[in-house]
């Protein structure tokens, strides 16, 4: 944790998809560590370092709303585009979103707010030039700026995420005492379920990997990378 | 938890639940085979005489999940599967006969159960034809087929239940145990299913069931997964909660229709007496119509305690429910699980997972919103008796979709209504002018919880707070003017032609209502010189709670103050209404002597 940030996020919406209602979206309930992981990376990332996420802090009771968009139903296939990069040529390389509607619901979260608590440790690609101190300046810089490569989101890229740093050595930000609920688990630590850790974009066929989520008093620890209560 | 693994530790408390790979269907005819694969006896198995003739539900193997594509079951099919026989047009049949044949030759092969061999005899030497022989029934066609050996039968020993086949099934249906994932539900590493089992009885769907985890185009995969890979959840977890989702969306203890939500719900606590008060209980929140013999005196006494308020209910009662809540209130866990079809997709309206003393109070809240005077005539009106006033022409199938559900959601929750409700309202207020006590409740009950405002139950004559409670008072004062000068028979009332446009642009209508009630005023004056006065009198005491140095008609009011000036409308004009009671009996009083 010497190098440890912590990122205030908030915004309008949030949908953080469970991989088994990704069809008819369902979100988990709290952002999971690869979304937080991702909003890091918007406003920081270099090969040389690798970010993990510490902890969620959850400051908002999570609330759903459920609507209904008309997405689409198909990808374009990594493979046509391939071939049509070969021929040059970019026949039958379309994607007709009027005549490939799916209507599909989604259950989101409303007005979400969140803190997170992260470090990033410096990865086999980091030279001489990179150290942990250079880093650690560039992303409080730019965050304090609200500087982005691109805007971070809040689960999906249609529900932007709002961010501020929490100064080094100011108090983490606390649940509004309406909020300090059972829901966020005050009193009781609340069981939300398996959630999705990250994807192992390592390992032969990308496999999911999953922890017990946990909310004690407003904040869900995440594992550290390698730890025994990821499963896969 | 999350859903799927709250219902799939409901499934380990199913009282009578179906052993995993196995699953109840109708059976409706029962082939027995001698040793040789000769039939030696066909019984049809049905419940009911005559046109209620009905197959019989028995445990069978785990169908197979079926869309377009030939795949026969274990043991067990339809006609078309096992016997090639259909009485349909059957373009298929000879395939699918043919496929049924391959599987268990496939499956059964090198078995020496004496039962499993009969069934492979018997398949190689029938053909469709056989059918018409006379102990075959056309009434067996496209019914589903179960075997057993002569000798078993007289036991109600099937095929599928010789010890030999049970075995055989565990071996077959356990996957293949090659490439175990971590089962996103239980977190334990198990072989992972590829296609999850249908889910039927979700209101509106298709017939053959939907599901709530399918990946059926490839916009909805991610890093080329197939299928069940993208949520990786194993055989048995996929099995036990759509094991518990049908067990619960079949039995009426456990589901509601709340608009185009079917709602699933189960309680969950070591004390099971106390869970199955809370299950009783539920529904009675939100459908009170079956109140009646059915509900135990316990429930009763809950719910009385809940609507009212424990300063109302007498002593005894109080004190008898205090035992009662208390055993509610610690340690049942509750669930509400929202679904509506999309096509051959489930979707998740809501779901609510909490201690029921939580429930209870966010439902007592939910009453409290929506009380007002007078009421409708039936009290506690079900959910769906609301939920029809939002609907073109009062039909339950016009229920705007998803309104609902997200009514629901907040209800459960104890959140924020939302804001389509009152919208909807609003605009059927508008469009068929009709302002019911229903109505009226639903506006009270968004005024409160979404704008935080104070709303009087019945009729406030100081209340100030708002311009829209005055102006539908006012309102209903010139529609009474009028009905005292021209009596009920008015083919337009003012309410008719002027309701939308001076709930929503007062400044447009007023001024020309004030002009007109003058000359039905002059009228009352002579009809009934003394009601002339009082209506005169009510005007004026209205008029000065209105300021009317500040001018006192808005030129548009804010969906809130139309909300307000609804409720203003039906207070004042339910208090006219009772008023003219009261003097009929009166008058007929008087008569009498």
């Amino acid at each position: 944790m010497a190098y440890g940030i912590r990122l205030k996020v908030w915004g309008d919406y949030a949908c953080f998809t469970r991989p088994e209602m990704k069809v008819e979206r369902v979100s988990y309930d709290v952002m999971t560590p690869s979304a937080a992981r991702g909003i890091l990376e918007a406003v920081h990332w270099k090969p040389a370092i690798r970010w993990v996420v510490d902890a969620i802090h959850v400051m908002k009771k999570p609330q759903f709303q459920s609507v209904r968009r008309n997405e689409v139903g198909s990808k374009i296939p990594a493979g046509k585009v391939k071939s049509a990069m070969k021929r040059g040529d970019l026949e039958g390389l379309q994607l007709l979103v009027d005549e490939d509607r799916q209507q599909r619901a989604s259950t989101v979260l409303v007005k979400p707010r969140y803190v997170i608590a992260a470090h990033f440790e410096l990865t086999t690609k980091a030279d001489a030039d990179d150290s942990e101190g250079k880093h650690l300046d560039i992303f409080n810089r730019r965050a304090r700026r609200g500087q982005c490569f691109h805007q971070p989101c809040l689960g999906t890229r249609e529900f932007a995420a709002s961010f501020e740093l929490v100064e080094p050595g100011d108090p983490t930000p606390e649940p509004a005492p309406e909020d300090r609920t059972r829901d966020l688990g005050f009193e009781d630590a609340r069981r939300l379920g398996f959630m999705l850790w990250d994807i192992d974009h390592q390992a032969k066929g990308k496999p999911s990997m999953f922890f017990d989520a946990v909310l004690r008093d407003g904040v869900m620890q995440v594992p550290q990378p390698g730890s025994p209560e990821i499963r896969k | 938890m999350s859903i799927l693994a709250s219902l799939a530790r409901a499934y380990e408390r199913l009282p009578d639940a179906p052993p995993f790979g196995y699953s109840v269907q109708n059976i409706g005819v029962i082939v027995g085979l001698n040793e040789d694969g000769t039939v030696a006896s066909v019984t049809p198995w049905f419940d009911g005489e005559g046109k209620k003739r009905k197959p019989r539900p028995m445990l069978v193997p785990q169908p197979v999940k079926r869309t377009a594509g030939i795949a026969p079951n274990f043991l067990w099919d339809k006609t078309s599967y096992v016997l090639g026989v259909t009485s349909g047009e059957g373009k298929r049949t000879a395939d699918e006969h043919a496929a049924f044949k391959e599987r268990h030759e496939k499956e059964l092969a090198g078995t020496d159960d004496p039962g499993l061999k009969a069934l492979l005899l018997f398949l190689r030497r029938w053909t469709p034809d056989q059918f018409d022989a006379s102990q075959w029934s056309d009434d067996f066609k496209d019914q589903n087929v179960v075997f057993a050996l002569e000798t078993d039968r007289h036991n109600n020993l099937w095929l599928h239940n010789r010890d030999a086949a049970k075995a055989l099934w565990m071996r077959v249906s356990g996957g293949d145990g090659k490439n175990p994932q971590i089962c996103l539900v239980t977190g334990k590493s198990g072989p992972v299913a590829r296609v999850h089992p249908a889910i039927k009885g979700v209101w509106g769907g298709q017939s053959s069931g939907g599901s709530i985890v399918s990946f059926n185009l490839d916009a909805f995969t991610s890093y080329g997964h197939m299928q069940g890979d993208n949520a990786p959840v194993s055989e048995a977890a996929a099995f036990a909660y759509t094991t518990a989702l049908n067990t619960f969306l079949s039995d009426k203890k456990h589901r509601l229709q709340i608009g185009d939500a079917s709602t699933v719900f189960w309680a969950d606590a070591e004390d099971a007496e106390a869970a199955l008060l809370a299950e009783a209980a539920f529904p009675e929140f939100f459908d009170p119509a079956k109140e009646d013999a059915d509900t135990t005196k316990e429930v009763k006494i809950l719910l009385e305690r809940l609507r009212k308020g424990d300063q109302e209910l007498d002593k005894d009662l109080a004190l008898e429910a205090g035992e009662l809540v208390k055993k509610l209130e610690k340690g049942v866990r509750f669930y509400v699980l929202g679904l509506a079809p999309n096509a051959a997709r489930i979707s998740i309206r809501f779901y609510y997972e909490s201690d029921f003393g939580e429930l209870a109070r966010n439902y007592q809240r939910f009453v409290n919103d929506m009380r007002i005077e007078p009421p409708w005539r039936e009290p506690y009106a079900p959910l769906w008796r609301y939920l029809v006033e939002t609907a073109v022409l009062g039909k339950r199938e016009n229920v705007p979709p998803n309104l609902a559900g997200e009514w629901m959601r907040a209800i459960l929750n104890g959140a924020d209504y939302p804001l389509t409700l009152l919208s909807t309202v609003l605009s059927r207020i508008r469009a068929d002018g009709e302002i019911n006590a229903l109505r009226a409740s639903i506006l009270k009950a968004v005024l409160i919880r979404n704008y935080e405002r104070k709303v009087p139950v019945a009729l406030d004559p100081t209340m100030t707070d708002s311009k829209g409670y005055l102006l539908g008072r006012l309102f209903a004062v010139y529609e009474e003017i009028q009905r005292a000068a021209l009596g009920g028979n008015v083919n337009a009332t003012i309410k008719d032609k002027f309701y939308g446009s001076a709930s929503a642009t007062p400044r447009k209508v007023f001024g020309l209502l004030e002009s007109g009630s003058a000359n039905h005023l002059a009228k009352v004056r002579k009809l009934s010189p003394g009601r002339a006065v009082n209506l005169l009198k009510l005007q004026d005491q209205i008029m000065d709670l209105m300021e009317p140095s500040k001018g006192p008609y808005p030129a548009f009011f804010s969906a809130d103050e139309q909300a307000f000036f609804g409720l203003g409308y039906h207070h004042q004009h339910s208090d006219f209404f009772k008023s003219r009671k009261d003097n009929q009996t009166d008058a007929s009083g008087e008569t009498a002597q």
